[in-house]
This record gives C-alpha cells, structure tokens and sequence, in this order.
C-alpha cells in the first residue's frame, strides 16, 4: 500500500494509514486510505459533528421551514448567515435560526417544558410558516428529553402544523456524515408517503442532494423545465417541506452529491421502486451526459440535446479562454465531500489544471474511490486530515491555487496560496454551462489576482517598489500565451452580471408539451 | 488473456473510471447489480441486440448503458472493428476487471454493511 506518512503525524502512528499517494501502476485494490472512522485523538480534525451534518448541510436549506435546534445556543452559531443555500423565498431560512437556549439548569431539571415554549413561539412569531424541523444536539440527547413526544403534543394543539424531528446529537457519528445518514433515514422513515403531489408532467423526478449553492438547484430547474420536466421536490436546496413529504411519487430519482444523499435514494428505491441516476452538474460533458441520461429515460432526450447544443455554443469559448490560461496550474482539490469526485478529473479535462492532491474531511472510503479513480497519478488523497497536514502538503506540492472550506482556506492564505471556497462558493452559481464558466473565471480571478504581488512582500524587510505599478492579471496570465491564442477572435472571457439567478425567478417562457393522453386522464 | 485483449480492457476500463459514477454505489450488493445490469446492456447495445427496458430500473441501466456504448464506439473506434463475439468475449473480461476492482478486491471496508 503506498501510504503518505507527513513528517507532523509520525507522533500519531495511525494517520498514516489515512493518505496515500496514487503512483504508477497504482489502482484501488492496492491504493485506498482508510475512512470514515472516529477522529484519531491528538489529531486536530477540520471535521463537523453529526448535528451539524444533518441540520447544517441536509436540514436547513428547506426554505419554507422554522429550523430548531435543541440545545445551547452556541451549537446552532455556526448556522446563521453563514451558509449560502439560498432560496427563492427571501432567504427566510438563512435570515432567521432558532435556538432553545438550553443552559446549567435545563440540564438539571430536563428541557422539554422549554423546547415545548419555543415551538410554540417560534410558529407565533411567524404566522405563515406551518413547518418546522427540531434537532437533537448532544446536551439534550444526554438528559433524555423527548423531543418526538413534545412534537406530538404541539402538532394535537396546533392541528395546521407540522413537524419533523431528527435525532442527530453531534456524538452520534465520526463526522457529518453521520447526520447527513441520519437524517435521510428519519424522513424516509417519518415524512415521505405523508402527503399526495399533483402530478403535472409525464416526466417526474426528485433532485436528490443539491443544496442550492448560490443558486445551483435553480439553474438545474431551468433546464429541468425547460426539457418539460416536473421536479416533484428538491432534496434539500430551495425545497418546500411539502413537496419533500410527496418524494414517493417521482419517477426517477437524479442524485448528485451520493455522499450526502444517496441513502434516501436507496431507500426509495427498495421501498418505491423509483431507480436512482447517479449524475454531474458541474462540467460541460458530465452535465450533458446527465442531461442526456434523463431525457434518454424519459424518451425526450432531443429536448437534452437541443439545451445541450445552445448552451456549449454559448459558453465554450469563454470556457476555453481560461483554460488557454489556466493549463498546467497545480490544484489541491480539497473539499467536504462529494467535490472531489465531482471535479477531479473534469478540472484537470476541460480547465487544463493538473490535481495534485484530493483530500476529505468527512467522506468515506467510497468517496476516495471515486476520488482516486478519477484524479491523475501523482496525487496525494489524504482523509480527514489536521491543519499541521495540510500545511506540509502546501509545503510540498506548491499548488497554485486550492480549493477547500474557508477554515482551512484562510489558513493557505497566510502561507502565500491562493484559495477558493469549494462548499460556498466564491462568485457561484458553478452548476450549469455559465455557472462552470464562472467556476474558471473564480480559478483565474485567484491565481492571477495583483494581489500576490503586494501579499508576498514583507513589509518589515522588503523593499517595496513604488517606481512602477502592479502587473495586471492579464498581464501576468498572457506573457507565456501563443499570439494566436491571444489574439484569438473565438476565445472570450466571462463577462456575465453578479446576479444570474434573479432573471431565472423572473423567467416565465418554458414551452409547453402537450401530455400523453393516457397519463393526462 | 492476450496482451492486446489486456490493453482494451484497461482502456475501457478507464474511461468507466474516469467518467462513470454508477459503479460505486456503496454497498457490494448494489455494486454486483450496477455492474450486471449496465455492462449487460452496454454489451447488447454494442452487439446491435435488442434490449427489454420496459422496467424502469432496467430503463435506468439502459440510459447509462447507452452513453457508456456511444463513448466506447467514439473514443475507441476499434471496437467498431470487432465481431460480436469478440466484443462478448471483451466485455465478459470488462465485467470480471471492474467487478474485481469495485467488489472482489476492494479495500472499501463499508461495502458489506447490511443496511444502507
Ligand atoms: S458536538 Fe454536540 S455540543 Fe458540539 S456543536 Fe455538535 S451538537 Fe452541539
């Protein structure tokens, strides 16, 4: 097995068994880190903790929805404006979060009266919203309240409410993921089949695990519509709770991040029958291959072709225009999860940039293997790695530009290397043809940025030039670049506006096809 | 297996790799039937033979099927050269490749787990 061991973890023997480094000849019979186990103590992990995992990532983008978390007030911070799943609603689900603010005597003398306050506040201080999700955290799983029973008790008093609960308590998994696991269970288990969907289309799918970063789901329904498709609901990004609780009735299932939501998927696969499509949003040809995929199923796939067609006609020159100048950039290709099988080899293909290192913070070994599989030979793919690890593979791979969280992002940063934010996004959307574009325009934007100049000064020892101005990026990408490349009339950069989301709310002229008769009576 | 026949198989091999996300589904038992089910029908496809896709879980294989035989048809025109039992025979050694990379051999220690 060709395992990494960093020079920083020979004082924690077992991590090495948690990087390896994809050489010649290398395949996953032979090339594998360990995964989705607990944390090694000593090892300061960059993970999250199960409640997080279910709230924070598969909970709290349902936009139509009052999020509770069960506990002191510091385990519910990290939820409020700092995630970008934005919704088509005002935001309602990012603008407010809600806490019961349990503190020492709560855990003396049980909670449940308090939560029990809270509910029935919350619904009162927001009169339109009837849905509400509550979580578990680790405190109050520890004193026992019963969080299922007091839900019942508010749903008899208030009959036009409802309520799902989720048992997640941050112990309750290595990472994340183990809430991610959770609460997909607790809603096939409890809400799914609760609620009967008018059906509008021939064609009806859920969209399983897209979170609506910046906006990616809508751009997805823009095609979606756009090929006559009904999305029934949306797992989790930009989704009504309602629609979510009517999953049973879609006939296809389009999954995208599997690391967050393919159990749901599985489950309504046994339980329903519906099959599961594993798909890519990002990248030209992934996302006109899944494009492809269900319009094959459904039979309408010269509708996929024909979006296909328009939008690579429209965005490939700029594509290509960055890639011209992105070809050969090292990349640590760093996320949570799923982005390191979605964009290993789809960077390296159509951006030109070379992946010298994957990592995850909470994936499993089956993340890996979709990781390694995809990623070049050479590369470091490290699991759940610390801080310490991190800057000893900067150290030694010298990326150009990596792609993590903002934790461990500000800390590349402060070591010269440029980042990006893998989970949140820079200047998202990045699904989609434009939103791919705007991906390669982040990466250049980056790399390039004037302000590397000025960043790699010191300015306690070195002199600093005020005879001459800062090299623009332009100046710094095309030095190297073929006249003909530079010149090109074909290859153009991105010029789009901030904001492409608000004109597909507004948008209103899908076509309209007709229904099969039988399925229309 | 010849050297050449060998060679294929770690071409075809790779792009399933590189491009397909249907072969990882997180439990062997899952993967035993992703595998079936789409080399199956791909191998149809590419012997120019009916396939049943009235079910849609067999639908389901058939769409990943289908993009799987038209990339092997364009990134490898030999395999337009083959007879159809040469493309049988290859797509039999395929199957045994990528089962033993994804389940056999795999060091994915989740793979047996009982439930989702
Ligand atoms: S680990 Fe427990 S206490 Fe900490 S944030 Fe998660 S739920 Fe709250």
């Amino acid at each position: 097995m060709p395992y990494h061991e960093f020079e920083c973890s020979t004082c924690i023997p077992e991590r090495k068994q948690h990087a390896v480094v994809k050489a010649p000849g290398e395949d996953l019979t032979s090339c594998l880190p360990l995964g989705y186990l607990n944390t090694i103590p000593g090892s300061i992990s960059e993970r999250g903790c199960a409640y997080c995992g279910a709230k924070h990532v598969i909970g709290t983008p349902m936009k139509d929805v009052i999020h509770i978390s069960h506990g002191p007030i510091g385990c519910t911070y990290d939820t409020w404006q700092t995630k970008r799943y934005i919704s088509d609603n005002g935001n309602f689900q990012l603008r407010y979060t809600f806490a019961t603010d349990v503190r020492e005597k709560h855990i003396v003398f049980g909670a449940e009266k308090l939560l029990k306050q809270n509910i029935i506040e919350a619904f009162k201080a927001h009169p339109d919203i009837k849905r509400m999700t509550i979580y578990q955290t680790c405190a109050t799983a520890l004193i026992g309240d019963d969080i299922d029973a007091i839900a019942g008790e508010v749903m008899e008093e208030m009959p036009d409410v409802d309520i799902f609960v989720c048992n997640s308590p941050g112990f309750a998994g290595p990472s994340q993921s183990g809430g991610h696991h959770k609460i997909n269970i607790a809603w096939v288990n409890n809400k799914v089949g609760t609620v009967e969907p008018e059906i509008t289309s021939d064609y009806v799918i859920n969209y399983v695990g897209e979170y609506n970063i910046q906006g990616d789901q809508e751009v997805m329904l823009d095609f979606f519509k756009r090929m006559g498709i009904q999305v029934l609901s949306t797992f989790t990004g930009n989704g009504k709770y309602d629609d979510l609780r009517a999953m049973h009735r879609a006939h296809l299932n389009v999954l995208e991040c599997a690391r967050s939501a393919e159990y749901i998927c599985n489950e309504l696969r046994v339980r329903y029958g519906i099959p599961r499509l594993d798909i890519d949003g990002f990248g030209f040809e992934p996302l006109s291959a899944s494009l492809r995929k269900i319009g094959l199923f459904f039979g309408i796939e010269d509708r996929a072709q024909a979006i296909i067609d328009e939008e690579t006609r429209k965005w490939k020159p700029a594509l290509d225009w960055y890639k011209e100048r992105l070809k050969g950039k090292k990349v640590c290709l760093w996320p949570g999860g799923s982005k390191l099988w979605h964009w290993a080899n789809v960077i390296e293909e159509e951006m030109g940039v070379r992946v010298v290192s994957v990592y995850t913070k909470f994936g499993h070994q089956g993340d890996m293997e979709k990781g390694i599989a995809r990623c070049s030979e050479g590369a470091l793919a490290i699991d759940d790695p610390n801080e310490l690890e991190g800057l000893e593979a900067l150290e030694r791979l010298k990326p150009d530009v990596i792609f993590t969280g903002k934790r461990p992002g500000e800390v590349a940063k402060k070591v010269g290397v440029p980042y990006l934010n893998a989970h949140a996004y820079h200047n998202g959307p990045y699904k989609g043809y434009e939103g791919w574009v705007r991906f390669a325009r982040d990466i250049y934007n980056a790399i390039y940025s004037p302000i590397h100049q000025l960043a790699s000064l010191d300015i306690s020892k070195d002199p600093i030039p005020t005879s001459h101005g800062f090299m623009t990026p332009e100046m710094i990408s095309d030095a190297g670049l073929d006249e003909a490349v530079r010149a090109s009339d074909v290859l153009r950069p991105y010029t789009g506006k901030a904001d492409i989301i608000t004109p597909l709310r507004e948008k209103t002229d899908y076509p309209e096809f007709p229904r099969r008769q039988s399925a229309a009576e | 297996m010849t050297d050449m026949t060998k060679d294929r198989v770690e071409q075809l091999i790779d792009y399933i790799m590189k491009k397909c996300l249907w072969q990882f589904h997180s439990r062997n038992w899952d993967r035993e039937r992703q595998n079936k089910g789409i080399l199956g029908m791909t191998t149809a496809l590419l012997c120019d033979e009916p396939v049943d896709i009235e079910d849609p879980k067999e639908r389901c294989y058939w769409v990943d099927a289908v993009v799987l035989a038209d990339a092997y048809r364009t990134r490898y025109p030999w395999i337009n050269t083959l007879s159809k039992d040469e493309i049988r025979e290859l797509m039999a050694a395929l199957h045994a490749r990528l089962d033993h990379l994804t389940i056999t051999g795999s060091l994915n220690a989740e793979l047996t787990d009982k439930n989702y």
